[in-house]
C-alpha cells in the first residue's frame, strides 16, 4: 500500500523537475487515473498546466457538464468533437473496429488541440499494469510510451507508473479530490460504443445512454459497486399498450473487484432489479426487456465487448 | 538477499503475482520467460511460474525447473512442471472458471495455515490428470483432482488456482509459505 503523503510530495516535484519551466498538456477524461494526474500537476505548476477534455459523444448521462464544473478552476478545456466520433461509428458492429475508429479519432482531436498550446510536455495517468502488461507482451497499451502522436512532444510525465488503481484512489482521497471522482467507476475509452453489441447509431448510443444513467442511480449509492453498466445485447420481443415491439434487450450487471482483475456479480436485491427495469422500460420507448448478468469474471469480462 | 523471480507466461494476471509479493515486503522482479539460465541461477533464491494460455508459450519454464532452487508453478506454471517430470496435461472433463471450492489433503508445506476447504478463484481449461512420478497431491476438487501438487523431496510445488488474485481466499498464505521455504533454502 502507498504511502499517500510522501507520494504526492515527490510527485509534485516530480512533475516540477521534469517539466522544465515549459508548458504540459493532460487529455483529462474525469477517470481517476489522469484526474488526480492534472490535480497533482495543477498543484506543481499551476496554470503551466493545459488540461483538455475530449467529448466524444460516448459519454454518461451529464459526465460532460459535471467534469466541466469539478474541474474548471484549472482552466478545463471542453472539446466537444461528438459529432466527429458518431459519424465515424455509424453503422460500424465490430468491437475491435471500434475501439480503433474512437483511438484514433481520440488522437487527432487531442493534437489538434495540444498543438494549439505549444506544449512541451504529455503528462499521461499510466498505472503499473499498464506498464508491465506492455512490457510482458500481454497487450498494448495506448498510455505506455505516449499516445502514439504525430506531434513531438520533448517528454512524457508519468507520475503514477508504480501505482495500483486502488492505490489511485487513495491518492486521489488523500488529494481531497471528490468522492465521486475517487470512487468513480472505471469507463472503458470506447465509451458507450462497446455498450451497444453489435451495430452502433445515434439512436443506440442515446438508448444505452439512458438506461445507464438508471441503472447508476439505482445501483451506485445502494451497493457501491466497482462498476456497474448496462448494455443493449439485441432486439427482442414485447408488447407495449396492445403493440408488438421488437425492441432492445437492455442487460444490467453489477460487479466488485479489487482491480478489475477478477469480479464477482453482485447480488441485487430483486426489488431493485424490478425497479430498474420498470424505470427503464417505461421511461425509454424503444426497450422491451430487461435482463440481469450473473457471470463472474472469469468467465466472463465486465465489459460486453 | 536475492529476490524471487516471477517468470512471465503472458497471463493475465502475472503482474499481480508481482503486487501480493510487494504487498508482502518480498523483493521480486518480473523475468521474460526467455531469460538465459545463468542469470536465473545468479539472479534469484527461487522461481516462480507465472500462468498463460498456451504451453507453447512458455519459453524456457521449463528448464528453470531443474536449476535446484525452490519453484512454485501457478496454473500454466503447475502444467510445465508436471510434464516435466512426466505427467499428463490434458483438458478436463469442464474447465474451472470464477470460484472452485477445494479440499486441501497435505497442509505440511506449501498450503500451511490454510482450513481443510476454502474458496479459490481460478481459470482453466486444460488439468493435470496424471500426476508425475515422486509427486504427492496437496488439494484437490470437484473440477480437477491435482489442484495442487508437490515434489517428495524437491521444493518443487505446483498450483491449479490463483493465489494472485483478490477473490481467492488469503492467497498471500502461498507466498508467504513459498518465501520461508526459499529462505530455508538459502541457509541449508
Amino acid at each position: 500500500m502507498v504511502n499517500t503523503e510522501k507520494f504526492i510530495a515527490e510527485a509534485i516535484k516530480k512533475i516540477q523537475t521534469e517539466s522544465n519551466g515549459e508548458k504540459v498538456v493532460i487529455a483529462l477524461s474525469g477517470g481517476v487515473d489522469s484526474s488526480v494526474c492534472a490535480e497533482l500537476a495543477s498543484r506543481a505548476i499551476g496554470d503551466r498546466l493545459i488540461p483538455i477534455y475530449v467529448d466524444t459523444g460516448l459519454m454518461r448521462k451529464g459526465e460532460t457538464k459535471r467534469i466541466s464544473e469539478i474541474f474548471g478552476h484549472l482552466g478545463l478545456k471542453v472539446v466537444d468533437a461528438s459529432d466527429e466520433f458518431l459519424d465515424a461509428l455509424e453503422g460500424e458492429s465490430d468491437p475491435e473496429k471500434k475501439r480503433k475508429i474512437v483511438g484514433e479519432r481520440f488522437i487527432r482531436v487531442f493534437e489538434r488541440e495540444a498543438l494549439a498550446t505549444k506544449a512541451k510536455f504529455l503528462l499521461q495517468g499510466t498505472i503499473y499494469p499498464d506498464c508491465i502488461e506492455s512490457e510482458g507482451g500481454i497487450k498494448s497499451h495506448h498510455n505506455v510510451g505516449g499516445l502514439p502522436l504525430t506531434m513531438e512532444f520533448t517528454g512524457v510525465i508519468e507520475p503514477l507508473r508504480e501505482l495500483y488503481k486502488d492505490e489511485v484512489r487513495e491518492v486521489a482521497e488523500a488529494l481531497g479530490l471528490p468522492k465521486e471522482i475517487a470512487h468513480r467507476m472505471p469507463f472503458p475509452g470506447p465509451g458507450l460504443s462497446v455498450r451497444v453489441v453489435g451495430k452502433v447509431t445515434r439512436e443506440a448510443i442515446e438508448v444505452v445512454r439512458e438506461a445507464n444513467a438508471i441503472i447508476e442511480d439505482v445501483l451506485v449509492e445502494r451497493y457501491r459497486p466497482w462498476q456497474c453498466l448496462g448494455a443493449l445485447v439485441g432486439l427482442g420481443t414485447g408488447v407495449k399498450g396492445d403493440n408488438r415491439l421488437h425492441g432492445w434487450i437492455v442487460a444490467v450487471r453489477a460487479v466488485n473487484s479489487r482491480d478489475g482483475m477478477t469480479a464477482d456479480p453482485i447480488e441485487v436485491a430483486f426489488k431493485d432489479l424490478q425497479e430498474i427495469e420498470s424505470r427503464i422500460t417505461s421511461t425509454i420507448p424503444s426497450v422491451a426487456r430487461v435482463v440481469y448478468d450473473v457471470t463472474p469474471k472469469p468467465p466472463a469480462t465486465i465489459e460486453y465487448e | 538477499m536475492l529476490p524471487l523471480f516471477v517468470v512471465n507466461n503472458y497471463g493475465q494476471f502475472n503482474h499481480l503475482i508481482l503486487r501480493a509479493l510487494r504487498d508482502l515486503d518480498i523483493d521480486a522482479k518480473l523475468i521474460p520467460n526467455t531469460t538465459p539460465v545463468e542469470d536465473v541461477i545468479a539472479g534469484c533464491r527461487g522461481i516462480i511460474l507465472g500462468g498463460g494460455p498456451d504451453i507453447s508459450r512458455a519459453g524456457m519454464s521449463d528448464q528453470y525447473i531443474h536449476l535446484k532452487k525452490p519453484v512454485l508453478g501457478i496454473c500454466l506454471g503447475l502444467h510445465v512442471i508436471a510434464q516435466t517430470f512426466g505427467g499428463t496435461v490434458q483438458s478436463g472433463q469442464k474447465g474451472g472458471y470464477g470460484a472452485v471450492e477445494v479440499t486441501i489433503t497435505d497442509h505440511d508445506t506449501i498450503l500451511t495455515g490454510y482450513p481443510e476447504k476454502m474458496q479459490v478463484w481460478a481459470s482453466h481449461a486444460d488439468e493435470v490428470i496424471v500426476l508425475p512420478v515422486g509427486f504427492n497431491r496437496l488439494a484437490t476438487s470437484s473440477i480437477c483432482g491435482n489442484e495442487a501438487i508437490a515434489h517428495k523431496e524437491l521444493p518443487v510445488f505446483g498450483i491449479q488456482w490463483h493465489p494472485e488474485v483478490s477473490h481467492t481466499f488469503e492467497g498471500y498464505r502461498i507466498f508467504e509459505n513459498f518465501n520461508h521455504i526459499c529462505q530455508d533454502q538459502t541457509e541449508v
